[in-house]
């Protein structure tokens, strides 16, 4: 006997029920009894199995070239499913980042030396160097749990919170979703919600946009550091939204499309960030650092207090019949600060039974913010015509490259341990200067090895 | 300062379907079975593993891709469970104890009493046609598609070792005289059928509505109908040629089990001796349907009908016909 669900068969009418004299006995509603009994009896045996726990525990090691930045970020991941569907995790993240990170001011034919964020202290970038700070470092420890649970057969819900603590930020946020299926589960519907009140309380105060970088050494130091700094913390607020059509197209497609919406408002600066003012004074400093009483003039930069972003997601992953899998996706970002990105991302897992190898290469395109400049000029300084400015490399414009690979291997009952390198390149571009700071590299690239061990059991 | 808001994609739980090997811990596949595959055929997700000789298969549907691994992860440790449990072949189980106590008393455990309990009743029931004790034939029996039958000295010298009611049952002890010999290959795979099915059921939660169908080798035990409200169709297959179905069958509740000779039979002078051994008179029953098919409130009661059916030989279609349920004979 087989199954056949679709396959039009020769079909033949079974014997109806005929009365007949009594030669046999009627056994079968005491024999449904028995049958009852026994099962029903031994129901009570089946152990309750109230789910099981998942874990998932990784470490990840980023590394900048030329001793910037490093990162180490252990990763704790817990799932609980349970008997009835719902799903709890959680997440634990570690995040201790060591190294110099550029302070955005451009490298100079002459040494440079700077303030300390914090105001205690200096440092001093040699002549034709990238300025960097090596005050940089910072830990962090966030917490994350979700619970996810169906409220019928065509709706879930998900709630979620969120929290995270460095020594100068608190990130606390709350987050609910609602999924609709649809056709059968073949279709998902998302939405999306995401609440997030960050405080940020830097080192040494918030700087005021724009105002000057206090001159280390100077004898009014003091009050102009004190000048230079508005209040000791400051807030921001972030809301999600989140649309998404997940569709099932054949036994071996499925896709996925998001939109989503970002609001940001309130202290959207990286306080640690300056500007270089060039001089464009025609003669022997023309495109060197601007002198104010023989002292370099640097500004700590400012943003606009509000971001929206808009950004159009599509993920396709195909199965093939080997057991491989493609993943291939495309993200569009765009947002009223001018920046709008392209990201293509592709895996290909690459099924070798027990194991498998996934490839992967991912391609980051990005133009400038409005207000991004790699530097002020003399003249944009003195008139005081310019309100926002930022030489944060990360809203330059940007070409980023991945190029990686994992490898997992099964050890059988659910446990997995895999490793993952990456190669991570980032390139920027933009203005290059006159005079003198044409010789200056503006636009050093970041080179970077991620490297990750992880087990899953 | 990194970015450290992350908004948690809530739609990225569904990975692409694909034919896909469930994990089963070592320990839930004490038999070292090939793990369950998953797969999806018109919107039904179909599960397959392998147990007590058949090819098993689970259909489930109205539940997404992981409550579907789920269930099918369960009810292959739960078939495997029973298939280990209560075979005969497996050594050190309770049937190998019973087997080998040699006399001795054995204790068993609620759920080996129950269906002893219930092997009890189907022993009164058909007047000593269901015995689990007829296991022994099998020694001068030999269903290779010979003509090797055995004589009639043969089968008198294994009667003697026939007979529930040689047998001391008295719960939860059970107490076999020497070379006799249980074997519940009789019901246990539609005992594992009605299992797993009510499984499955439990386990769902009050709101999920996922609609399965059990069917271990042609014996089978559904939830109810279909997600389309429509009843499932089987087909059994023909005695003489297993890849060809000749009867479309509509299951909406309970179950069937189909008994016949289309696998193992002796075949001497013409005449088909059908693997059905009648328990009293150590005979194969040579002029019983080829199979018979039934449909009951569920798997275990349509097995012990189609045996018993088959048992009546030539009247065993007025047997099935005093028990008021749907059959279908093949002659």
């Amino acid at each position: 006997m087989q199954l056949n669900t679709s396959n039009p068969i020769e079909t033949m009418t079974h014997n109806q029920i005929k009365k007949t004299p009594p030669k046999f006995k009627k056994i079968a509603p005491a024999l449904a009894a028995a049958s009852c009994s026994l099962l029903g009896i031994t129901e009570a045996i089946a152990q309750e199995n109230n789910g099981d726990w998942k874990f998932d525990v990784a470490n990840l090691i980023y590394a900048e070239s030329d001793s910037r930045v490093a990162a180490t970020e252990p990763v704790f991941n817990a799932t609980k499913t349970y008997v009835d569907g719902e799903i709890l995790n959680v997440k634990l993240v570690f995040d201790s980042l060591t190294g110099a990170s550029p302070n955005g001011a451009t490298p100079s034919d002459t040494a440079q030396t700077f303030t300390r964020p914090s105001g205690n202290g200096e440092y001093t970038v040699d002549q034709d160097e990238n300025p960097l700070d090596d005050t940089f470092r910072d830990s962090r420890g966030a917490l994350s749990g979700n619970w996810t649970a169906p409220i019928n057969r065509d709706w879930e819900y998900t709630l979620g919170a969120y929290g995270s603590k460095e020594f100068d930020y608190l990130s606390l946020g709350l987050n609910g979703g609602l999924k609709r299926y649809l056709n059968q589960k073949n279709t998902a519907l998302n939405f999306g919600l995401a609440l997030s009140a960050d405080t940020i309380e830097p080192v040494g105060g918030k700087p005021l946009g724009l105002s000057r970088m206090a001159i280390p050494g100077s004898g009014t130091f003091d009050a102009d550091f004190d000048a230079s700094r508005a209040d000791s913390s400051d807030n921001k607020s972030i809301i999600d939204a989140l649309f998404g059509v997940t569709q099932v197209i054949n036994a071996n497609t499925i896709m996925q499309f998001n939109y989503g919406l970002s609001l940001s408002n309130g202290y959207l600066n990286d306080p640690y960030k300056i500007l270089s003012v060039i001089d464009t004074t025609t003669g022997a400093n023309y495109g060197g650092n601007y002198q104010n009483a023989g002292n370099n003039v640097y500004l700590y930069e400012s943003r606009p207090d509000s971001r929206m972003k808009h950004t159009l997601y599509w993920q396709t992953k195909y199965a093939l019949d080997n057991g491989d899998v493609i993943d291939g996706s495309y993200r569009f970002m765009i947002d009223d600060w001018g920046i709008n990105s392209h990201t293509l991302d592709f895996r290909y897992r690459w099924d070798l039974g027990n194991s498998y190898l996934e490839p992967h290469l991912r391609y980051y395109m990005q133009s400038k913010a409005d207000f991004y400049q790699r530097y002020l000029t003399s003249d944009e300084f003195t008139s005081g015509s310019i309100k926002e400015a930022s030489s944060d490399e990360r809203l330059s414009d940007m070409n980023a490259y991945t190029v990686g690979l994992k490898y997992g291997y099964k050890l059988s009952n659910d446990k997995e341990i895999n490793v993952r390198a990456e190669y991570y390149m980032q390139t920027h571009s933009g203005d290059t200067g006159f005079g003198k700071l044409t010789s200056q590299d503006l636009y050093p690239d970041i080179n970077a090895i991620i490297f990750q061990v992880g087990y899953s059991f | 300062m990194l970015n450290k808001y992350v908004l948690y994609a809530i739609g990225l739980t569904m990975s692409p379907y694909q034919t896909c090997l469930v994990e089963i811990p070592k320990l839930a596949n004490p038999s070292n079975h090939s793990p369950p595959i998953l797969s999806l055929k018109d919107q039904c997700w179909v599960g397959q593993f392998q147990a007590m000789a058949s090819d098993c298969q689970v259909l489930l549907e109205g539940i997404n891709q992981q409550r579907a691994e789920e269930l099918l992860k369960l009810a292959a440790i739960e078939t495997w469970r029973i298939e280990h449990k209560f075979s005969r072949y497996k050594a050190g189980n309770i049937m190998h104890q019973i087997n080998h106590a040699y006399e001795k008393k054995v204790a068993v455990d609620n759920e080996t009493t129950a269906i002893l309990n219930f092997v009890d009743q189907c022993y009164q029931l058909s007047d000593g046609l269901f015995d689990v004790t007829a296991g022994v034939l099998r020694k001068i029996w030999h269903f290779d598609g010979s003509d090797n039958i055995p004589s009639d000295q043969e089968i008198n010298n294994i009667l003697p070792l026939i007979g529930w009611n040689k047998v001391h049952w008295k719960a939860p002890y059970i107490q076999l005289p020497n070379d006799m010999e249980l074997d519940l290959g009789g019901i246990g795979k539609e005992y594992a059928v009605d299992k797993v099915c009510l499984l499955l059921q439990k386990r769902m939660s009050q709101i999920e509505n996922c609609h399965i169908l059990v069917n271990f080798g042609g014996d089978l035990a559904c939830s109810g109908p279909r997600l389309n409200g429509e009843a499932w169709e089987v087909a059994v297959e023909s005695y003489q040629d297993q890849k060809k179905a000749i009867l479309k069958v509509k299951l909406s509740q309970g179950g069937i089990a189909t008994s016949g000779d289309s696998r193992r039979f002796l075949l001497k002078e013409g005449i088909r001796y059908s693997h059905i051994l009648n328990p009293k008179t150590g005979q194969s029953i040579t002029n019983a349907p080829h199979a018979v098919s039934i449909a009951a409130p569920n798997c275990m009661q349509a097995g012990i009908l189609s045996t018993m059916a088959m048992l009546q030989g030539s009247d065993a279609e007025d047997f099935l016909s005093a028990q008021e349920a749907d059959f279908w004979v093949q002659r």
